[in-house]
């Protein structure tokens, strides 16, 4: 990849103070988001996916501790004034929330939440406005748009409330969209109709972070994937390389575990981030781990092109 | 400690006190609260450590012997009304349907009433002993916060938890009792502590009134026969002000300790996961 | 063997203007001893009612539910309490499962004592027993469930409902509230504990590749009525009616054809059978 990254995360610790100590979300992530592509942030719970793309927005709690850099198109959103981060946030990068249920305030219509988007940052008033919304329910795939717009959130669907969240992110033609688990809960029918919609949004010349734990909903989306574990990045490359012959163990144990490839559980649970294990953070779990694993953090190391890995298997030296 | 806990701490002290203080009253005083000893109105010396009243008797005794009144007033009321309260949220909140509706219309009709003027007439016209009293106000005040429990009923009632225990084969009294229960307790405190203070309060009025019980030492008593003979006036302090401090700090403790209930309801039983 | 006959289960809503949600429409079909039946559909298709509706944890208003030779639906509600232990139910949430205030062992001996069965000691010897069987670590037993990640709470949901070694099992989206990899270790669980136990499963699921996994035979559901019923394999890679078409994803359509009374069911193949006016209008798959 020769392009300027659209985004670029160097370095990103996050960190919540809690009663039972520090819990290290994110330790030391560096990731990059190229222009018009898709890329894909596959992990589990607890991996610190949703935390990233929160702290990309600055959206986490006050007394979360943040390090590093979050380079959008230059400028470091870390270090923004919050009024220009104001104008980012929608603007520049839109995101979908988890949870669509609760992502909607039920007391307004879907349509004045959407225009509430495009007047916030693009002034345009009431009609206006409200033709806007109409015109994104209408691109998101709601059927009779003109009579949804004025329904309330109750009254849709989960299927169609997550379009309506993508509506949202997309009022004001923000050049990154990031998507957290925005399959979550839907049904295979549903989540296939989001899938198709979120292949149509990529061709409009923006990029999609897209974040999951739903392996199957990047295959066809992503161009690149990256493997979240334990607050970081251990895998990250093409997303055939990396979905069809995964470098990392972990990677592969993830995809032998899918009922379809043969439904062979990774042994073990997720590690506390509090005190995470010495060493590699996989290696309690890996089956081809060996002494060095375990007392050696492992880097990124390049396995292919453009495909790297975060194992001592191929950090030698 | 921090300051929640020494909050706590001296809550749990005070009324742990009182009640000790109202236990012990017949060892502690150093005088029986109706006698006559000495000279009245005279002010705190060694003998008399708040002076004598008008009757010349003992303040401090009967300052002493008033704790009893007040907790028992406080405590077997609040009792009374959060065995009731409780059991019919509960029932209410698990059956639904015609026994809710009952129940809530039952309700409806029972809050309207006032309990501080009922109480009255009643006390008036009847003169009851103290224990009638208490009972009384336990059963005009279970009404209070029955539909606080009832809420949290509902939503326990639908649990998967408890269908699954359903489920399992328990009956309605066993889940109402070990799964229900549980999970309304914390209310059911913050119910009692508040409506023990809430009966203490009504008592001491009740006695300012006068129409209490007379052959028991109130507080409230001594602080109408206090103010009615110009003690304020004469600046008899020691004679008008006792009594007020004693139940404005065991009135204090109680509404603290309330404070800390309603915080044990929430945070514990919510997991955040990232 | 389990035998389900025209359940019905309907809601009524609405104060002034009384609407019937057909829940469940008329639901037949078997299980045999052993066997695994998995339910898919859309949300709101019916298919956790149709699972309460079988356990009379929702009363159906119609139909039969026969268990190893007893009628369950005319089971007054004490003989129904003590049947109970022999048809359970998984459900989706575990945390919600799992009464947030008793230890773990507590709520995986509370069916031995609810049903009595055996002393203190006994009893205590069978937890252990369970808890080992569904790969959990003893010193798990004091803790309770918010200290638990999801995977190991349903272990302890499954050690419970095995205390009372069921017959049959409803297992209501189990694991679509986990991780994939921990999804692989509960699943793997529940196949291998199904087999050893000797259980019949009715394994619902929104998830086609879960379903695949686990059934030997599958049915569909649409709307409260069961569309296309057959061996798993057959549904799912030669699907007949239109609707299961589009669950697979191959072409077909998610319209469902009004109801007008008794539909039939038509046996496409042996032991297949999908819904009549599917049949009728000959939509015969392509083979894939």
């Amino acid at each position: 990849m020769t392009d300027e990254a659209l985004l670029e995360v160097r370095g990103l610790k996050v960190g919540f103070p809690t009663p039972d100590g520090l819990v290290r979300a994110s330790d030391t992530v560096d990731l990059r988001v190229y222009p018009q592509e898709t890329l894909g942030l596959i992990g589990e719970t607890g991996s610190g996916k949703t935390v990233l793309g929160m702290a990309i927005l600055r959206l986490l709690q006050p007394n979360t501790i943040i390090e590093g850099e979050i380079r959008y198109r230059g400028r470091d959103l870390l270090t923004l004034p919050e009024d220009d981060m104001r104008k980012v946030r929608g603007r520049e990068i839109g995101i979908v929330l988890q949870n669509s249920g609760t992502s909607l305030n039920p007391v307004y219509t879907v349509g004045t939440q959407i225009a509430e988007a495009v007047t916030l940052h693009q002034g345009l008033n009431g009609p206006d406005a409200w033709q806007r919304a109409v015109e994104l329910l209408d691109t998101v795939g709601i059927p009779d748009p003109v009579r949804m717009a004025g329904e309330y959130p109750h009254q849709f669907s989960g299927g169609m409330r997550e379009r309506a969240l993508i509506a949202t992110a997309l009022a004001c033609r923000p050049t990154l969209l990031i998507a957290d688990e925005p399959t979550k809960g839907l049904d295979a029918v549903t989540k296939r109709g989001i899938i198709d919609l979120f292949s149509e949004i990529d061709r409009d010349h923006r990029s999609v972070l897209f974040i999951t734990h739903d392996i199957e909903t990047v295959e066809d989306l992503a161009t690149r994937v990256a493997v979240m574990y334990a607050g970081e990045i251990v895998e990250v490359g093409g997303a055939k390389e990396v979905l069809g012959d995964p470098a990392h163990p972990y990677t592969r144990g993830l995809l032998a575990s899918l009922p379809e490839r043969g439904m062979q559980p990774i042994p073990g649970s997720a590690p506390s981030l509090i005190t995470p294990p010495p060493g590699c953070r996989f290696s309690p779990r890996c089956g081809r781990a060996c002494g060095d694993c375990r007392s050696e953090h492992p880097g990124l190391v390049e396995v292919g092109p453009g495909h790297y890995a975060r194992c001592m298997l191929y950090d030698r030296g | 400690m921090s300051r929640k806990r020494v909050i706590l701490a001296a809550s749990f002290g005070i009324v742990f006190t009182y009640c000790a203080v109202a236990l012990l009253a017949p060892v502690i005083a150093p005088y029986d609260p109706h006698a006559i000893t000495g000279a009245p109105l005279s002010p705190p010396d060694e003998d008399h450590l708040l002076g004598t009243n008008d009757l010349a008797q003992d303040v401090f005794s009967r300052l002493i012997w008033g704790t009893r009144a007040t907790l028992l007033l406080g405590f077997i009321g609040a009792t009374i009304a959060v065995a009731i309260g409780t059991a019919a949220g509960i029932v209410s909140g698990y059956y639904g349907g015609l026994i809710d509706e009952a129940v809530m219309r039952i309700l409806d009709v029972a809050m309207t009433i006032p309990i501080f003027p009922l109480l009255l007439i009643f006390t008036t016209f009847f003169r009851p002993k103290i224990y009638l009293i208490a009972i009384l106000m336990g059963l005009l005040g279970s009404f209070q916060g029955v539909r606080v429990i009832r809420s949290q009923v509902l939503s326990l009632a639908v649990a998967d938890f408890v269908v699954g225990t359903r489920a399992l084969g328990a009956g309605d009294g066993y889940i109402m009792a070990r799964h229900i229960l549980p999970g309304v307790l914390p209310l059911a405190g913050v119910k009692f502590v508040t409506s023990a203070q809430h009966f203490m309060l009504i008592g001491i009025g009740l006695g300012f009134l006068g129409i209490t019980d007379p052959s028991v030492v109130d507080w409230g008593q001594m602080i109408n026969r206090a103010s009615q003979n110009g003690a304020m006036v004469l600046g008899l302090w020691w004679w008008l002000i006792p009594p007020g401090l004693a139940v404005t700090l065991i009135s204090l403790a109680l509404a603290w300790l309330g404070y800390a209930c309603e915080d044990e309801i929430n945070p514990r039983l919510r997991v955040m996961r990232i | 063997m389990i035998e389900v006959s025209n359940i019905r289960t309907y809601f009524t809503t609405g104060f002034i203007h009384r609407r019937v949600v057909r829940a469940v429409d008329d639901v037949s079909f078997q299980i045999e001893g052993g066997e695994t039946l998995g339910l898919v559909g859309e949300s709101g298709c019916g298919k956790t009612t149709l699972g309460r509706s079988i356990l009379r944890l929702i009363e159906p208003d119609e139909g039969r539910v026969v268990v190893s030779g007893t009628d369950v639906t005319a089971l007054s509600r004490k003989d129904l309490r003590r049947f109970r232990p022999r048809m359970q139910m998984i459900f989706q949430d575990a945390y919600a499962s799992l009464n947030p205030r008793m230890r773990v062992s507590e709520s995986i001996s509370e069916p031995l004592n609810i049903h009595r069965m055996g002393s203190r000691a006994d009893i205590d010897r069978r937890v252990r027993e369970l808890i080992d069987e569904v790969g959990l670590n003893e010193e798990l037993l004091n803790r309770r469930p918010y200290e638990l990640s999801g995977g190991q709470n349903q272990r302890v949901v499954l050690a419970r409902i095995l205390a009372l070694k069921p017959e049959f099992i409803v297992a209501d989206e189990p694991t679509s509230a986990l991780d994939v990899s921990v999804q692989a270790q509960i699943l793997n669980l529940i196949r291998d504990l199904g087999q050893e136990y000797d259980m019949s499963c009715l394994y619902i699921s929104h998830d086609l590749g879960v379903i695949r996994a686990m059934s030997n035979r599958v049915a569909v559901m649409l709307e409260g009525r069961i569309v296309e019923i057959g061996r798993a394999t057959d549904v799912l890679d030669r699907p007949c009616h239109p609707y299961t078409r589009r669950l697979v994803g191959a072409p077909g359509s998610l319209e469902s054809t009004p109801f007008t009374g008794a539909l039939d069911m038509v046996e496409e193949r042996p032991g297949h059978w999908v819904e009549e006016t599917a049949a009728r209008q000959g939509a015969h798959p392509p083979e894939r």
